[in-house]
């Protein structure tokens, strides 16, 4: 039995948990405190990989990351290959975790009491600080329950991955991939059990989300 | 020592307000929605006034002329916020701490005990702000203000959230801090006994103006207007007509008595005879006549009515009665035409309870008439 995609699902998830957060998190931000305005329209975008088909989101980011756009051009010419590599896949599984967590944190940001904001800035803190002290800290529940839905979607993810990644044996084919493989080559057993470790998993996770959910200040 | 002058327009709501102190502690009391939080933000820099000027003792915080405009952080304030807006994250101690940096932990340490034991909190340094009472939070509140030594202290509604007696006597402890610490103070409330109690001066606030600035003692005898009056929440104002006025005396008419009063000091003009003219009687000043010592002495009663209690209330110390006049048409304040108000006592030995038809009478300089 080959374990591979169970190590690679992992690293792919977690590669895309911390990219998702490098980005989901000045998002939320900006959608909670800064865009009063655009916060429909960037709403709705964020939104959207929920809802649209994943071939349709694999597509479009293939076109955006293959050998013929420029960002493809780009990581060529310092040598990095992106389209069907396991960045790729770490790409699709980003894609389609941020709305989870962008809606989650904003929710947590737009929930703090502008006026413990307030304070922090009177008592002298930079706006910087403020976030790091007072808004992140308060949002905590919603980062950690974000975080977590963020990795089980990104562990989940097949088809925007199949688009742009493929399903190399050995070397893109991650777990929810191998388990479609495994059943079209009527293989149950190992289907059965690299599905009932990835049901474990995730319950674990999600366990683990409750808890942080129950933290009282 | 305090300039404050602010313009800031919403679409439904303008305010605008210019108003000055040489006093420490001023109070802004208003109705709700009349503009005073809004001033406290634009002091703090939390909100930015259209137009306008903000000087505190020698340093401009706001001008909108000059192009300055202090960020919140370096305005060195503290704000009280209404609720207290503590971090429900940090302990009391962190919380008080919040605003202390750039200085050696020892440093902060000491500073936080101080003030801690200064505001007699100790032993609450490690709770958080939910495990603590709403008086301690609020202490709390004014320790993480003032532990960064402000130039200025605003305080929003300080005492709205706390329950009747502990409010009493936080307000005791509030003004002994506030007079101890001695720095500009400007405290938001729409309670006057508060604003009395803490601050020097009063500036009353209607509908995004003032409508009047004065030292406490003036505002509560002397307020400018009929409004004024009614917005610091005094008990009888009432109109009458006049009916013949001197510079230092007045006759009015009202509900078919003739009452003299002492003419308002600050009034410019004479009134004409028949002229509206509003005017208040502190319930605290109107004299039951007893019935056991023989007919009322001139000398020493003026303004002599006669009236039913329709009404009374218990106050604790105090019994407050709204009186009925013996007289026909409508009474001037709904059911009742005054209020007065007597002590437990004299409630008790006069047997109020049961004897309901008196007699009283209000001294002329009793009868406040508003300019």
């Amino acid at each position: 039995m080959d374990f591979f995609p169970v190590w690679l699902s992992l690293r792919v998830s977690l590669a895309a948990t911390a990219l998702t957060l490098l980005a989901g998190v000045p998002l939320a931000w900006f959608l909670a405190r800064k865009a009063p305005r655009l916060k429909d329209l960037l709403g709705a975008v964020v939104v959207a990989p929920l809802v649209l088909p994943p071939t349709v989101l694999g597509y479009y980011l293939l076109v955006l990351i293959g050998a013929r756009s420029p960002i493809g051009r780009f990581f060529e010419s310092v040598g990095v290959e992106l389209a069907f590599t396991w960045r790729a896949a770490v790409l699709a599984a980003a894609v389609g975790s941020m709305p989870l967590l962008v809606k989650a944190l904003q929710a947590g940001f737009e929930g703090i009491d502008p006026r413990l904001e307030q304070a922090a800035r009177t008592l002298g803190h930079s706006e910087w600080s403020v976030f790091w002290r007072v808004s992140l800290p308060l949002a905590w529940r919603s980062l950690v329950a974000g975080t977590v839905l963020a990795f089980c979607r990104a562990l989940g993810d097949f088809g925007i991955t199949l688009m742009v990644a493929g399903s190399i044996p050995g070397r893109t084919q991650t777990l929810p991939l191998a388990i479609y493989d495994l059943v079209q080559a009527n293989r149950m057993n190992e289907a059965n059990l690299l599905a009932a470790m990835t049901i474990v998993a995730v319950l674990v996770l999600l366990l683990g989300v409750g808890r942080a959910a129950r933290v009282r200040y | 020592m305090l300039s404050v002058r602010l313009r800031k327009a919403f679409p439904d709501f303008t305010l605008d307000v210019a108003w000055e102190s040489r006093e420490p502690v001023v109070a802004l009391v208003g109705p709700s929605g009349s503009g005073k939080t809004l001033t406290l933000q634009c002091l703090a820099g939390l909100a930015t006034p259209d137009d306008g000027r903000v000087v505190v003792g020698e340093r401009t915080l706001f001008d909108a002329k000059a192009g300055v405009d202090v960020p919140s952080r370096r305005r060195r304030l503290g704000y009280v916020f209404q609720g207290y807006a503590l971090f429900p994250h940090l302990t009391a101690r962190e919380n008080i701490a919040f605003g202390l940096r750039g200085q050696s932990r020892a440093h902060i340490a000491e500073r936080v005990e101080r003030i801690t034991e200064w505001l007699g909190l100790d032993g609450l340094g490690d709770k958080r702000p939910r495990e603590l009472s709403g008086g301690q939070q609020q202490r709390v509140a004014l320790g993480r203000a003032l532990a960064v030594d402000p130039d200025l202290l605003l305080l929003d509604e300080p005492l709205s959230a706390l329950d009747a007696p502990l409010r009493r006597q936080l307000r005791g402890d509030l003004a002994r801090i506030v007079r101890e610490w001695g720095k500009p103070t400007v405290i938001v409330t729409h309670d006057l006994p508060e604003a009395y109690q803490l601050c020097d001066r009063i500036v009353v606030y209607d509908h995004g103006r003032v409508v009047q600035s004065a030292p406490r003692a003036e505002l509560l005898w002397q307020p400018a207007s009929e409004t004024v009056a009614r917005i610091m929440g005094i008990p009888n104002v009432l109109r009458g007509t006049v009916v013949k006025a001197t510079p230092d005396r007045i006759q009015l008419r009202w509900r078919g008595q003739l009452l003299e009063a002492v003419n308002s000091p600050a009034r410019a003009y004479l009134p004409a005879a028949d002229m509206p003219l509003a005017f208040f009687i502190r319930p605290e000043y109107v004299r039951l006549i007893r019935k056991d010592r023989g007919p009322a002495d001139p000398v020493h009663h003026m303004n002599v009515m006669r009236g039913t209690v329709v009404e009374d209330a218990d106050f604790g110390t105090t019994w407050t009665l709204r009186i009925r006049l013996d007289e026909p048409g409508p009474p001037a304040q709904g059911a009742f035409d005054l209020e007065v108000e007597v002590p437990h006592l004299v409630y008790e030995i006069l047997e109020i309870d049961r004897d309901r038809h008196w007699e009283f009478s209000i001294h002329r300089g009793s009868i406040h008439v508003l300019p």
